[in-house]
Parts: structure tokens; C-alpha cells; sequence
């Protein structure tokens, strides 16, 4: 209010001014002079008080009335501790649920990489194939683009990779990235201790730079912080590289949510892991993650315009491997690679969520709140009498809502760094969840976004409540008691009003569920075309070990060997990739006899590299033709084995057996056809797919699975395989063993965790409806008491008591079902279009599967928001019922 | 309403009352304080004695409700003197404060005049 300003100078002068036109009044009136100045200032009950009175108004009046509102607001609270308790609780449960998410999204998209200079000028690069799918780029065709885009202020590339650190037996894994020697330049980190990588060690000469750089959790864990380490070598993968530095604490590499503890030199590769010269130099071999920093000023499109040029180009001219290749920059968190593809799409759908239960939270605190301005109107219309002003009643109620949502808050944000480390329950076993890291210490933005939420509900519940108040006429509530006519009836249709949109939320949050829950049963069901009980899968790191390719090979024969002639073993196989893993499944360009793909046509095809066993192994029946045998080895003729997919797509009409399909630079013969299977994801609907021998393409840069089956349990072998992988090689000790049905649970990961948590918040919205209702019909039975009374001393039986009661709830109820139902078709169609990704080309998964139209969800949803609604409404009208007729009607 | 609340309403609604006559004085032409506790006074016939700090606190508050407002001016005998006026708002405040006013008192005189009592 403007007018507030009002001086206390300017207010002192009125009351002198006022004393001399009293004075000159009682002397007009006969009074002398002296004696009528001295009866002015009397009759003023002190001049000084009132001045006093007045600068207390104005200096410290909204000091004074704040803590005044504060401290009467929490003498309210705890005078009614239930509804506080409730109240708070309701508050902390919506909050810690919205600043959870909000941490994870602040990780995940707003500030994906800690300790980075300037992360906003920070892009994602990658290649595009031919039909549009995003892969990660070839080493030569990052250094093309790092020598020859002008717009860009730096271009790094990094590959994500497990080392074995430490001598021999003791040697432990550590999750790391091989890089370009830009990288941290790139990304402008600055080191704890030591130096990064120099600009002499950004060159591309194999095995030039043995250096690495930890991580300062690494730093702190394994050398407690000791800055002697800087210089001295560490044993990685058998060769000693020396620590030049410790990158910056906040830094945990350049993929989102994941940390990582060691940095090497890209060029290290063909030293570390055996990889061959040729390899490195191969413009087919895409396993690099681009990351590239914009120059000042420079915009996205602009360097996107940049890059694709150049590529167009380099697709030209080395048309032999990237003919229809292109290159495109996105923002980091949209990179197809890393946890962020598999977190995107639950996020999005857990902040829809999340903001439906904090409308229903606010339809709650706001229905509370009114309750209690109901009870407490003559109080209030008191205070308005007393001469309190409207608008510092108003405050008040203000103050209290507010004090609550504090209350809830602080509760809330308590729990918050708690429940964000449950992002591991988001990641499927294996080492993705291992490397998931929630950097939970309190951001900032984390907390001004639990504040500015708080602030919302605050004053969004306290709104309704507020209005109420300051409408109210002081007059009349004080001689009516507080049971309005018309007043109260349009109190009461706001308050209905809510509770049908707590229902109508409610039974959108719980259809989801529902949906989301059904959606998974049927994955779960779907037949994966092979059978994955009773095998035990193990992951071996090789090439952490410094062996080369020919002992490798070795290595598996002499395991097959042993592993079959152990008891209670029955079959033994090993592959490259792991179906319906989460690792990314390879590809490979073939040229098929007798096929002309069209044009544009991506001829890259999904492979898996198997030993004979792998097959019969897993109940892969062939369904043409012959399974690889001990005599498709290195010294005889290539052969591959198609699925019937392959087939259908590419030798539709012919005899598939005998064609000639090129790929890795050599021709490879069918010899089988194999029954489909499932691949990437239990939804998948059928891929072409291919597999050839192990023996007969198996390269230094490729993983290395082991499967056993036994009859029993799996996990029973694993120390036998342990015990005699060490006997074939005591330094082999590091290889993850996991049980593979529980493995390929992994593909299932994203749809698992949307169902879990919308199954959660589907209660709590539930709950906090349920608790609504309860409020709503608990107060209008308390007010219809002397009516109710009135009623059965006119001879009404409990039964239609009862009825009437229980008749709104069902109107309420059904209101809220019929609109919740409307809200749920249009949320079902945009949930429909959420989906996922996944590391393997950029695959988009549907979150939700088809169904989702499926009446018998929306039946039961609606089902049990009845039944808990008429629950709810039960208790208050069976009291209402008891009630005696006479105690009713003396009820005042 | 139960009897052992009237000490604390009587009170409320005094002072509730002192806003009502201030508005009511000042329906006839702007005044200034002083003017106001006297021509109060002076038309309660005397029954009702204005406390004169409490009426600057009223007039203080009206004034920052926005039912009235203050300009200084000269008194009728030349002294410096802060006069009021009545807003649209302050008008119609009066007439709903009035109306209510007047419904209670009809209803207390119901309840109180002498056929009641016999009834």
C-alpha cells in the first residue's frame, strides 16, 4: 500500500495541530489557556503514547507483524498437532518426490559434467548413418575434424574402458576413459594436483604417451591424497604408465552420472589392450564419443552447418567405408550413449508425476487449511472486529500455510540426497550401475528449486483458505457461530471441487501405474527365442591383462576345454556380445550375393561372433543347415549363420544355403539358418541377424563372454570356473560372473523402474485422496450435525442417515472418476510417445507397450478409488448416524 | 450464542463501532480529526467519550484501507489541520456497516422491547 508512507513527523504534527484546535476549543468554551492545552493532551490518552504507537506501525509494524504471524502461526500448529502432522507430512512427501527428480535432472540434463569450464558451449558430436541413426565416430575421422573445423574451440574424443590396475593377483578393476590428448583442454578442467595432458601429448603416435591422470576420488581412496604419487608409474593392463596429475574433485569424466577414475591417452590403446596398428587408423572402427567445445559466439547451428559440410565431403572421398555418412552436434544430454539415453525417458514421465501429486498435495493442504478457517472463523472475525485489517488476517493465514510448506520442506529436502542415490535402482546390474554417481551434495539450483516449490505450494494451498477469511463479515460470524448460509454453501463447492480433482488425479496417477505394471507383465512373458535358466555368464577382460590375440584364442579353447570335462557342467560357449544385454550389440556392412539394396538402403547388420557350443548352448534351434563346428577355424573357408529374419529380408524365394555374403573384407558362405531369436529387447519385433565363427573373426578390440549351463544352479560352478581360469593363468582374476537370466533382466531395466516408481507415487496419490475425501465428508458431517439431529428426532432412520452422507461422497466420487478418466486418455497418448534408448545405434524403445486402451486398468483403478472413497466416507457418516437426536440439536 | 462471550464482543464491537461513526461524520463534508472526536461527542448526545489517540489510530488505519483520505488544509480558526474525506469505498463500507448495524439493533430491540418480554 502506498499510502503506508506515511512520516511520523508528518503524523506528530497532526497531533500537535490537534492539541492547539482542542486547546482553542475548551478556551472558547471558558477554560483558560494552561488549564486547556493540559485537558486537550488528557483527553489524548498521551500524545507521546500515540506517536510512539504510530512510528512502532511504521518502522518496525512488518518486523514486528511477521514475527507476530509466525508466533501466534506456530502456537496454532502446535495446538493442533494432528492436522500438522498431517499436513507436514503430505507437504514433505510432494517436495522431497519433486526435489528428488529435480536432482536427478539438474544431473542428468542441466549440469551433466562437473568441474568443466563453461558447460553450456559443450556438444555432443556424432556420426549419422546413412538412414539417420546416430553411432559414435573412427579415430581418423575425429582428427579430420579436429584439424579442419574452424568454428569450434576444440574437439575430444574418449572411449569408455575397464582397466586392470595393480601387480598380478592383486589387481583391480578400474572404469576409465581412453582419450584424445585434448580432452581435458576440450572440456577445460583444471587439476588438483599435478598436471593434465600437455599440448606435446595431444599427437596421434601410437604408444608415445604413457601417462595417466586419476581421479581425485581415486586419489584420496587409494594414495590418501599424498601428492608424491605425481611421477611415480602405475601398473595398468601390465604396463606402467606414470601419474602426471589428479583432475579437479568435481570432475568424474564427460558422461553424464557416471564416474570415472582414470584418463589415458587414447594412443596408449595399442600398448594397453593389444589393439592393432591398422585398427586405429580404421575409419570403420566408430567407437569414439565426440564431445566438442563452440567457439565464443559461434551458435549450434552454425557449427552444425560446419561439420556436416565437411563430412558430406569426407563421406565422398572415403566413400569405400562412410559413403552416406554424415555428422551432426546435439546438447549433451540428448547423446544416444551413456545412462542419460536410458534415464530420459522415466524422468520425463516421473516429472509428470510428481507435479500431479503436488497438485494433489495442494488440493489437500488447501482443503485442511479451509477446514481449519471454517473452525476458526469467529476467532478470525474477532480479530477483523478487533480492528486487525483484513489484509493482516490474510497474512496470517498466509503465514501459516506458509510455515507448514517450510515445515515440509525442510523435511523434504532432509530426505532428498537420501532418495537421489536410488538413481542406481534406474541402472541394470553390471558396470553401468557401478559408474552411476550421484553428486549429492547440495547444489544450489537443487536448493532454490525446493524453496521456489516450497513458495508455490505455500502460496497456492493458502490461497482459497486466504479469500476465504477476507471475505468474511465480522458481524455476522460473530452472532452466527459460524455456520453460514450462503457463504459456507460456495465454501463447500470449492472444497467439493477438490476433492473430485484429488479423485480425478488420484486415478490418473493410478491407471498409469497400472498401465505401465501390465505393459511390463507382458515383456516379461514374451519368449526370448532361447533359454537363459541355468547358465552362468561371465565377463572376462582379456585384454586388461596383455594378451594378444592368438592367446586369447587360446585362452578360450583351454577354458572350453576344462570347463566341459567338469562334472555338473553340460554345455560350455562363448560369444562377443550378450543377448538382450546392455552392452551396445555390433554391427557390419555385408554385401549379400544376388541382393541389390536399394538405394540409402543401411546394410549394417547386427551381429554376434560364437563358438560352436554358443547355439546349443542356449536352445537356439537350427532351423536349415548345420551349426558352426571345431572345423570353421582360421584355416578354413569363412561361414556364417543367418536367423530366419535375414532370410526373409534379403533371400525371400531362394535357398539361403551356399549364398555368399561379404563383410570384414572377406566372403563368408550360409551354412545355417537359425530360428529367430531376441537380441536387444524382449520387444524387439524380429532383426535380420547374423552369426560367424569365433575362431574366424575375433579381434583384439572385441569382448569376450563365457556361458556355462549346468542343471542346477549356475552360481554353483562359478568358483570352479574361477579356480580354473586361475590354473590356465594366475593373473586372470578380474571377470564379472552373474547368473544370465538375471543378466538379460537388464533390457527390461527402463520399463521395470517406470513401472516400480509410477506404482509408488500411484499410492501415495492415492493415500493422500483418500485423506482429502476423509477431510472433506469428516467436516461437512460435523457441520451438518444439528441438521442431521433435526432429521432423526423427525424420525429419519440411521439407514437414510447414512445414505444421505454417504450419497455426496458417491457424487463427489463419480465427478471425479468421469473427469480423471478424460485426463487419463489424453495423458495414456502422451505417455505412449515416451520412449527409451539405448547405447546399441540409437534403438528407441516404447516405455510403454500396447495396451494402453486397456479397460480392465481403468475398471480396477476406479474400483478401488470407490472403495477407498466410500471408506473414507463411511467412518464420518456412521458417527453421524450415532448421533443423539437431542445432544444434535443443543450442538452450538 | 452463549452469554459468557459478551464481555469480550463488547469490547470488538466498540471498537468496531468507532469506524462506523468516523465514517458516518465524514458523509457530511471532509473534516479533520479534532472536528471529528467533537461533532462524535457532541452528537451522542455526550454518551459516547472518544478516546482522542484511539481516533487518530482509526483514522489512520481507514486511511490506509483506502476508505478515506487526508489532505492538509487550514482550520476554520487558521490552525495547520489534516482533513479527511470519505472515498466511493468508504461510502459504500458505511452503507453496508449501516445496514448491518441497523438489522442487529432491530433484532437486539425485538428481543428487548417490552411486548417480547411478556410473551
Amino acid at each position: 500500500m502506498p499510502r503506508d508512507r506515511r512520516s511520523e513527523d508528518d503524523f506528530a504534527e497532526e497531533i500537535r495541530s490537534h492539541l492547539e484546535m482542542e486547546a482553542d476549543e475548551l478556551e472558547s468554551e471558558g477554560v483558560p489557556r494552561s488549564e486547556a492545552e493540559r485537558q486537550a493532551k488528557v483527553a489524548f490518552g498521551g500524545a507521546t503514547v500515540a506517536r510512539e504507537r504510530f512510528a512502532l506501525r511504521h518502522r518496525l509494524l512488518r518486523v514486528e507483524n511477521l514475527r507476530q504471524d509466525v508466533r501466534f502461526g506456530l502456537r496454532m500448529l502446535r495446538r493442533s498437532p494432528a492436522f500438522t502432522v498431517v499436513a507436514v507430512l503430505t507437504l514433505a512427501i510432494g517436495i522431497a518426490a519433486s526435489a528428488t527428480v529435480f536432482t536427478w535432472i539438474n544431473a542428468v540434463l542441466l549440469e551433466p559434467l562437473g568441474g568443466v569450464t563453461a558447460a553450456n558451449r559443450l556438444v555432443t558430436l556424432e556420426t549419422v548413418t546413412s538412414n539417420g541413426e546416430w553411432v559414435p565416430n573412427s579415430y581418423p575421422d575425429f582428427v579430420d575434424f579436429r584439424d579442419h573445423l574452424k568454428l569450434f574451440d576444440g574437439i575430444a574424443v574418449t572411449h569408455i574402458a575397464a582397466f586392470s590396475v595393480g601387480r598380478d593377483d592383486r589387481a583391480e578393476r578400474v572404469w576409465g576413459q581412453l582419450v584424445s590428448g585434448n580432452f581435458f583442454a576440450v572440456l577445460g578442467v583444471k587439476p588438483e594436483a599435478g598436471r593434465l595432458f600437455l599440448p606435446s601429448e595431444y599427437g596421434d603416435t601410437p604408444g608415445a604417451y604413457p601417462i595417466a591422470v586419476i581421479s581425485d576420488r581415486y586419489w584420496r581412496s587409494h594414495y590418501a591424497a599424498d601428492p608424491g604419487v605425481i611421477g611415480k608409474t602405475i601398473r595398468i593392463n601390465q604396463h606402467e604408465l606414470t601419474v602426471v596429475g589428479v583432475a579437479a574433485p568435481a570432475f568424474h569424466g564427460s558422461i553424464p552420472v557416471t564416474s570415472f577414475d582414470l584418463w589415458v591417452p587414447y594412443m596408449e590403446q595399442s600398448a594397453l589392450n593389444g589393439v592393432q596398428l591398422w585398427m586405429l587408423r580404421d575409419r570403420h572402427d566408430r567407437n569414439m564419443l565426440g564431445i566438442a567445445r563452440l567457439k565464443p559466439g559461434v551458435t549450434e547451428e552454425q557449427a552444425r552447418g560446419e561439420l556436416k559440410s565437411l563430412a558430406d565431403r569426407m563421406a565422398v572421398a572415403n566413400a569405400d567405408v562412410s559413403e552416406g555418412m554424415s555428422a551432426t552436434l546435439m546438447p549433451l544430454w540428448k547423446s544416444p550413449h551413456g545412462p542419460q539415453g536410458l534415464l530420459l525417458g522415466p524422468l520425463r514421465i516421473l516429472t509428470g508425476v510428481c507435479v500431479l501429486v503436488l497438485f494433489i498435495v495442494c488440493a489437500n493442504i488447501t482443503n485442511l487449511l479451509l477446514a481449519r478457517a471454517t473452525v476458526r472463523e469467529q476467532e478470525f472475525a474477532a480479530r477483523i472486529a478487533l480492528g486487525a485489517g483484513r489484509a493482516r488476517v490474510v497474512r496470517q493465514v498466509m503465514t501459516e500455510s506458509l510455515l507448514l510448506t517450510g515445515a515440509g520442506a525442510l523435511l523434504g529436502a532432509a530426505a532428498t540426497p537420501w532418495l537421489s542415490h536410488a538413481l542406481h535402482y534406474f541402472m541394470p546390474p553390471g558396470p553401468m550401475q557401478l559408474l552411476v554417481a550421484m553428486d549429492t551434495s547440495p547444489h544450489f539450483s537443487v536448493l532454490a528449486f525446493t524453496a521456489g516449490i516450497c513458495l508455490v505450494v505455500g502460496l497456492v494451498a493458502g490461497i482459497a483458505p486466504a479469500l476465504q477469511v477476507s471475505r468474511m463479515e465480522a458481524g455476522a460470524r460473530l452472532h452466527d457461530g459460524g455456520r453460514g448460509a450462503t457463504a459456507g454453501r460456495k465454501r463447500n463447492r470449492l472444497r467439493s471441487v477438490l476433492v473430485a480433482s484429488e479423485v480425478a488425479l488420484a486415478l490418473v496417477a493410478m491407471v498409469g501405474a497400472g498401465l505401465f505394471a501390465c505393459s511390463f507383465q507382458q515383456t516379461l512373458r514374451v519368449d526370448p527365442g532361447f533359454n537363459p535358466n541355468h547358465v552362468l555368464l561371465n565377463q572376462f577382460y582379456l585384454s586388461t591383462n596383455g594378451y594378444s590375440l592368438a592367446q586369447r584364442k587360446e585362452f578360450c579353447r583351454r577354458i572350453e576345454e576344462r570347463m566341459t570335462s567338469t562334472p555338473g557342467v553340460t554345455d560350455v560357449a562363448y560369444s562377443d556380445g550378450v543377448p538382450l544385454g546392455f552392452e551396445p550389440s555390433w554391427w557390419e556392412e555385408l554385401r549379400i550375393e544376388g541382393y541389390a539394396p536399394k538405394p540409402n538402403e543401411n546394410m549394417n547388420i547386427f551381429r554376434n561372433i560364437v563358438s560352436p557350443g554358443y547355439l546349443p548352448l542356449l536352445h537356439i534351434p537350427m532351423v536349415e543347415g548345420r551349426n558352426f563346428t571345431d572345423q570353421d577355424n582360421e584355416n578354413t573357408s569363412h561361414v556364417m549363420i543367418v536367423n530366419q529374419a535375414f532370410v526373409q529380408r534379403f533371400l525371400s524365394g531362394r535357398n539361403p544355403i551356399g549364398v555368399r555374403v561379404h563383410g570384414w573384407g572377406d566372403w563368408f558362405r550360409i551354412v545355417g539358418v537359425a530360428k529367430d531369436s531376441k537380441y536387444h529387447y524382449l520387444g524387439e519385433s524380429a532383426p535380420a541377424y547374423f552369426y560367424v565363427p569365433f575362431r574366424q573373426v575375433f579381434r583384439e578390440d572385441m569382448n569376450l563372454a563365457f556361458y556355462v549351463r549346468t542343471p542346477g544352479d549356475p552360481d554353483a560352478v562359478l568358483s570352479t570356473l574361477r579356480a580354473q581360469a586361475r590354473a590356465i593363468d594366475p593373473n586372470v582374476t578380474v571377470f564379472d560372473a552373474a547368473p544370465l537370466k538375471e543378466f538379460i533382466g537388464a533390457s527390461l531395466y527402463p520399463q521395470k523402474v517406470a513401472a516400480g516408481l509410477l506404482t509408488i507415487m500411484g499410492v501415495i496419490a492415492l493415500v493422500l485422496a483418500a485423506v482429502g475425501l476423509y477431510s472433506v465428508m469428516a467436516y461437512s458431517v460435523a457441520q451438518r450435525t444439528q441438521e442431521i439431529g433435526v432429521r432423526m428426532a423427525l424420525g429419519a432412520q440411521r439407514g437414510q442417515v447414512l445414505w444421505m452422507v454417504i450419497e455426496r461422497a458417491l457424487w463427489l466420487t463419480g465427478f471425479g472418476l468421469a473427469t480423471g478418466g478424460a485426463l487419463c486418455v489424453a495423458a495414456v497418448k502422451i505417455i505412449a510417445g515416451v520412449s527409451f534408448t539405448n547405447s546399441g545405434m540409437g534403438t528407441n524403445m516404447r516405455l510403454l507397450g500396447d495396451g494402453s486402451m486397456n479397460g480392465a486398468v481403468y475398471l480396477t483403478a476406479a474400483a478401488i478409488l470407490m472403495v477407498v472413497a466410500m471408506v473414507a466416507t463411511y467412518l464420518p457418516a456412521r458417527r453421524a448416524a450415532a448421533v443423539e437426536p437431542m445432544r444434535a440439536l443443543r450442538t452450538d | 450464542m452463549p452469554t459468557h462471550k459478551e464481555e469480550n464482543d463488547r469490547i470488538a464491537l466498540l471498537q468496531g463501532t468507532l469506524d462506523l461513526l468516523i465514517l458516518k461524520t465524514l458523509l457530511f463534508g471532509a473534516c479533520h480529526g479534532q472536528g471529528v472526536a467533537r461533532s462524535i461527542q457532541r452528537q451522542s448526545e455526550e454518551t459516547f467519550f472518544v478516546d482522542h489517540g484511539s481516533l487518530y489510530l482509526a483514522l489512520q488505519r481507514l486511511e490506509e484501507g483506502g476508505l478515506i483520505t487526508a489532505k492538509w488544509g487550514v482550520s476554520e480558526n487558521n490552525r495547520k489541520a489534516r482533513f479527511y474525506t470519505l472515498t466511493a469505498r468508504g461510502k459504500s463500507e458505511l452503507t453496508a456497516k449501516a445496514h448491518q448495524w441497523n438489522r442487529l439493533t432491530r433484532a437486539m430491540n425485538q428481543i428487548l422491547s417490552p411486548s417480547n418480554e411478556e410473551a
